[in-house]
């Protein structure tokens, strides 16, 4: 299989009014062509400042960046932004956003706003790109008088699929998807779920899933990782991950996870997400972690290798 | 306000110049509200008769440091130690008022005011004189204290509570003077000193060839001889005013008002009507909202109707309208602004209510069974206060701003002056068409100043109010 | 349908709120016995010119007088003086609603009637003009200023503008006219002190459009920096929160080109409640008219409210309370459609 995206030690500082807040902390991973990979963790933890990273669209807060993004083989950080505009964003790499309930121009018709990346790039008018996404619309499950239809008349999961519409109008290589059904109700997220499933199928596409929700990855995605307080901690086939994960937070991860049958209640993470401006020494999950030893406080583990899984943590040094 | 709050408001410079801006006008209002009298607006500031002794239309002194000719400043001397000589069987007392005179321009106007006079035979004879300081002496003005009416008994008493000369504008002494003149081998017309006055031949160098172009300085003395038939018979004081062409710290008006006078005493008034009228509306405003957002139903509808009315009259032509036809008070003034402004917080409050009551823990306090008013108060107010106080002071500024236009349109409290009102007579006196900048400029700036003082700290208060607009960076 | 619906309610609102007013200046007048005063001037008045007119047919003064008092008790009767004040209200208020208010103390119109109607029609295009005028500019040159200074928020251009606004929102505009008079009229004497032309009028079309332009210039100047500093204050704040949107860094991330961007996906959603906000603000507009006609002596129903007050004419007054409503209701109603047409939120 060919590599489709190399990151490379990603690091990302905001400044902040309190001070330095470390997002990203050298983040590593590899994402092959038409591959699915999981970005698990809680709320806060850096997943989406990765995404922004790749879609070129950081906040002006970042005071510090560092690493490289290999996209086929390219470093995209280091390309002119010109260049990135007109070759990479949104024709190669394509991102449906956290909140897509808010994710359009509520006085700009649907269908205008999911063609405008077609009507800029292949410079056609409307009329002409309109032909595009009635087809697109009636690929995802939407009727095509959605075109003619203003956000707000639209539901959530509507929307949601008009926003892959748009991420999908220029048949992108990879889709970065920032929590894609976490605002939708569960009959609704799993409408989603299957449509993504087919796309991934029919496109090939390669797709980023950024999930809290761990259950949900491992629906979809081929690999996983796990990102806890801005550093990757655990990294591996989604199998490999579910049925055995390694590190300490990967495992309370899956055991605060409700389960359907088994009589065991779910667990709760002690403690509480540490703060990424004042971050914990040694390894940053030490304070909440069940089996801590002396080290832990003082040593940052590396990420080392236990058969095919990469995992930071000191246990498997 | 709780301490992480006061921080975040502290942490603007905007908040500081506006608590720092707010605490001096305090600070002033309250010295004003100390020192001046309760009837300072009928009894002082609108009484002409009180400004009589003042220069009219005087530019504030200090316009003399940025001039090389310096303009008289205002001088009032007085005196009630005379200086007692006896000759001939009357009894002469003198009061001598001397000042130096290092002015490049003559005096606006001259006047003499004098104390109670008491006397047992007959009338005193007044003599009023000045010795210039080149030595020669100007007679002024010859009277006798009045006259014995056939019924009166001794003692009489004149001047009470005391007499004003207006030299200036006085038949007499424009005579006198004229004879001083010939005597001095200047021949001029009686209309001719008459218009000069003795402000311009008293100080004004005397050559041979007529009445110099050049201020005379130096010493001046004014001499008061009060001649009377017995020993008791007495004149308390004598004042001699030399009507300035430079006034105090901010110049004076058409009639001689001492502008800083009235614009330390628009201080309170423009508090009093800002904040009375802002703490009222937000009050009256926010609490129909609370009404309006938790009670619902019909009280809501009822509420709702009576604000979108309210909210869609325009202000300023009600309020003329209002004080045209009763009579201008601040507190009708205040009353409209009242009753017509708190129609637009109602509306807001209402909607913030309504979302705040949608949430979690205001639900879990309803289903606990806390009683409607304790949820107001704890859970509800708590929520919306930081908001409702940045809207009462940033309302503060409109009321100011709306009691100086009513003045400016000649709508104000005469008995209350305001910044407004000194305004309304600068332009309708015509001040600004012959460019009296003193009195058109402070009364202005102190408006805008007292408004910018609201709206800084409701600036400052703003990402109090709203977390959402505390920047990342 | 319900477009018509939710305009058709707005209107409901507006009218009851001239109707309200007129209630409350009818009510007021009544109570305070001013409405039997000016009844009683009007019958005075009606009757001079009867007198004038039947002393040419009746030569006996006894009979004229006589036919005079009968004239007289048939007025009292027709304008109701004869009955409590409340009786007459409907009949006021729609004598206000017509214009219908007899005539003037002492103001006279431009073409020397004294008549409240002829008086307030002769001035209300000039009023007109000045007020659409500097809305008009303040607006176009506000809303750039504020939408500047939201894309560059925190920068110096931004505490610029926002520092001018607050002190434009405690400005008062008469006595900004009063400074301009006082730096460009006597000081620098480059614009007339006041009025809308100069005397004797310039003869050619050209000239006296020029003329009229050049005695205008203070009154609009004044008017848009008192306006100006709250479009540039509303549109910076809304654009801002408008910037801050989702939609906005989707936008940014699909591509689009900066200033497409900004005209689709910032100014365009910004309008409708911008509009809204200027909704509020034309109460503000239309009281600074009054006053900085007052301070120019244009020949407004601005400066003829001030004459009106200051010359105690009490028909004027009520005329013109009652027409600034009306003014200030229809500049409303026409925001409201505006923002119907603006936002596609409130078409359903």
């Amino acid at each position: 299989m060919m590599v489709l995206l190399d990151v490379r030690n990603l690091t990302i500082h905001y400044m902040t009014e309190r001070g330095v807040l470390r997002a990203v902390e050298d983040v590593s991973f590899q994402l092959e062509k038409g591959e699915t990979m999981g970005l698990v963790g809680e709320s806060g933890c850096g997943k989406t400042s990765i995404a922004l990273a790749i879609m070129r669209t950081l906040p002006d807060n970042v005071c510090f960046s560092s690493g490289e993004l290999l996209f086929d083989g390219e470093d995209i950080l280091a390309i002119p932004a010109e260049r990135y505009d007109q070759e990479i964003r949104w024709r190669k790499i394509s991102m449906v956003f956290q909140g897509a309930l808010n994710s359009f121009n509520p006085v700009l018709r649907i269908g205008f706003q999911v063609a405008e990346p077609l009507m800029q790039s292949r410079k056609i008018s409307w009329d002409k790109a309109r032909g595009e996404v009635a087809r697109l619309f009636s690929m995802l499950g939407l009727p095509e008088e959605t075109i003619w239809r203003y956000p707000h008349e639209l539901s959530g999961g509507m929307k949601q699929r008009a926003m892959l519409a748009m991420a999908l109008i220029l048949r992108p290589k990879l889709v970065i998807l920032d929590e894609p059904t976490s605002a939708l109700d569960v009959s609704v997220q799993t409408q989603i779920m299957n449509l993504l499933k087919r796309l991934k199928r029919d496109m090939g596409l390669a797709m980023i899933f950024i999930t809290h929700d761990i259950t949900l990855a491992s629906d979809i995605c081929d690999r996983i990782s796990v990102m806890y307080a801005g550093e990757l901690v655990e990294l591996g086939d989604a199998d490999d991950v579910l049925t055995n994960p390694l590190h300490p937070y990967t495992r309370k991860l899956l055991a605060a996870t409700p389960r359907l049958r088994g009589d065991r209640p779910p667990e709760y993470i002690p403690g509480s997400p540490p703060d990424l401006v004042n971050p914990p020494s040694g390894c940053r999950f030490h304070p909440r972690c069940p089996v801590m030893f002396d080290r832990c406080i003082s040593v940052r583990p590396p990420m080392f290798s236990s058969g095919r899984v990469k995992v930071r943590c000191l246990l498997y040094g | 306000m709780p301490a992480r709050e006061w921080r975040v408001f502290w942490s603007s410079p905007t908040s500081k110049a506006g608590v720092l801006l707010l605490a001096s006008m305090t600070i002033v209002s309250l010295y004003v509200l100390i020192t001046y009298p309760q009837d300072f607006g009928l009894r002082i500031w609108n009484n002409p008769g009180y400004w009589a002794d003042y220069p009219k239309e005087a530019p504030p002194s200090w316009v003399n440091l940025f001039t090389a000719d310096k303009l008289p400043e205002h001088m009032v001397i007085l005196t009630d130690s005379p200086a007692y000589t006896y000759s001939d069987g009357q009894y002469y007392k003198v009061y001598r008022l001397d000042f130096q005179y290092e002015y490049s321009d003559t005096p606006s106007f001259l006047s003499i005011t004098l104390g109670p006079a008491i006397f047992y035979g007959r009338p005193p004879y007044l003599e009023i004189t000045v010795e210039r300081p080149d030595g020669l002496t100007v007679p002024l003005y010859f009277a006798t204290a009045g006259t014995v009416l056939p019924e009166e008994t001794p003692p009489y008493r004149r001047f009470d509570p005391s007499q004003r000369i207006f030299l200036s504008g006085e038949e007499q002494v424009a005579r006198s003077l004229q004879l001083f003149l010939r005597m001095n081998n200047v021949d001029l017309s009686y209309n001719d000193v008459a218009r000069l006055g003795p402000e311009r031949i008293i100080f004004l160098e005397l050559s041979g060839e007529g009445l110099g172009e050049r201020v005379l300085k130096g010493r001046y003395i004014v001499n008061v001889v009060f001649i009377g038939d017995t020993h008791d018979d007495n004149l308390s004081w004598a004042k001699f005013v030399v009507g300035g062409k430079v006034y105090g710290l901010s110049g004076t008006d058409r009639i001689g008002r001492d502008l800083a006078a009235g614009l330390l005493f628009g201080f309170p008034v423009a508090l009093l009507i800002g904040l009375v009228t802002s703490v009222l509306t937000t009050s009256i405003g926010s609490s129909l909202g609370i009404m309006s957002g938790y009670i619902g139903g019909r009280v809501d509808e009822i509420i709702q109707r009576v604000s979108d009315i309210l909210n869609n009259i325009p202000l300023l032509p009600l309020l003329i309208f209002f004080t045209f036809i009763f009579k201008p008070s601040i507190w009708l003034i205040v009353m409209i602004l009242v009753v017509f402004g708190w129609s637009g917080l109602t509306i807001v409050v209402r909607s913030i209510v309504l979302q705040v009551k949608s949430e979690q823990y205001v639900e879990a306090a309803v289903s606990l069974g806390a009683p409607r008013w304790r949820i107001m108060s704890r859970h509800v107010f708590p929520r919306i206060a930081p908001f409702i106080l940045a809207q009462m002071i940033l309302s503060t500024p409109s009321a100011i701003l709306a009691e100086a236009s009513l003045s400016f349109l000649g709508l104000g409290d005469p008995s209350l002056p305001s910044w407004g009102q000194m305004l309304d007579y600068s332009f309708r006196s015509g001040g600004v068409n012959i460019g009296l900048w003193w009195w058109i400029i402070p009364p202005g700036v102190l408006i805008v100043v007292t408004g910018l003082t609201f709206i800084l700290l409701s600036l400052g208060l703003e990402p109090v109010v709203s977390p959402r607009l505390r920047r990342m960076r | 349908m319900s477009l018509v619906r939710v305009l058709a309610l707005k209107a409901v609102t507006l009218i009851l709120v001239l109707f309200g007013v007129l209630m409350l200046v009818v009510l007021v007048l009544g109570a305070t016995g001013v409405s039997d005063r000016i009844l009683t001037a009007y019958v005075g008045e009606q009757l001079r010119a009867v007198r004038q007119e039947l002393s040419q047919r009746i030569r006996d003064p006894v009979e004229l007088e006589r036919a005079l008092e009968t004239y007289r008790s048939e007025l009292i009767t027709a304008y109701g003086l004869d009955r409590p004040w409340y009786t007459r209200l409907p009949q006021m208020i729609l004598r206000v609603l017509i214009l219908d208010l007899g005539s003037s103390r002492t103001v006279t119109s431009f073409s020397g009637s004294s008549k409240v109607s002829d008086i307030i029609l002769e001035r209300l295009p000039n009023t007109v003009a000045l007020v659409t005028t500097a809305v008009a500019i303040s607006s176009a040159v506000g809303i750039a200023l504020g939408a500047r200074a939201a894309l560059k928020a925190g920068s110096r251009y931004d505490r610029a503008v926002s520092l001018f606004s607050s002190v434009s929102f405690a400005l008062p505009s008469w006595w900004m006219g009063l400074i301009y008079i006082l730096a460009f009229s006597f000081y620098l004497g480059i614009f007339p002190f006041g009025g809308l032309y100069s005397t004797p009028p310039p003869t050619t079309p050209l000239e006296r459009a020029a003329d009229i332009l050049w005695h205008a210039t203070l009154p609009v100047l004044t008017l848009v920096t008192v306006i100006l500093g709250g479009w540039a204050y509303i549109s910076r704040t809304i654009v801002l929160n408008v910037t801050r949107e989702d939609f906005v860094a989707v936008a940014r991330a699909k591509g689009l080109k900066e200033n497409l961007l900004m005209r689709r996906y910032i100014i365009r959603p910004a309008a409708p409640p911008i509009v809204t906000n200027i909704v509020f603000a034309i109460s503000g507009s239309i009281g600074g008219a009054i006053l900085t006609e007052t301070v120019f002596n244009f020949p407004g129903m601005g400066r003829l409210y001030y004459e009106a007050i200051t010359s105690f004419d009490e028909n004027l007054v009520i005329a013109l309370t009652y027409l600034y409503t009306l003014i200030y209701i229809a500049s409303r109603f026409i925001l409201e459609i505006l923002y119907v047409v603006l936002d596609p939120r409130v078409r359903i």
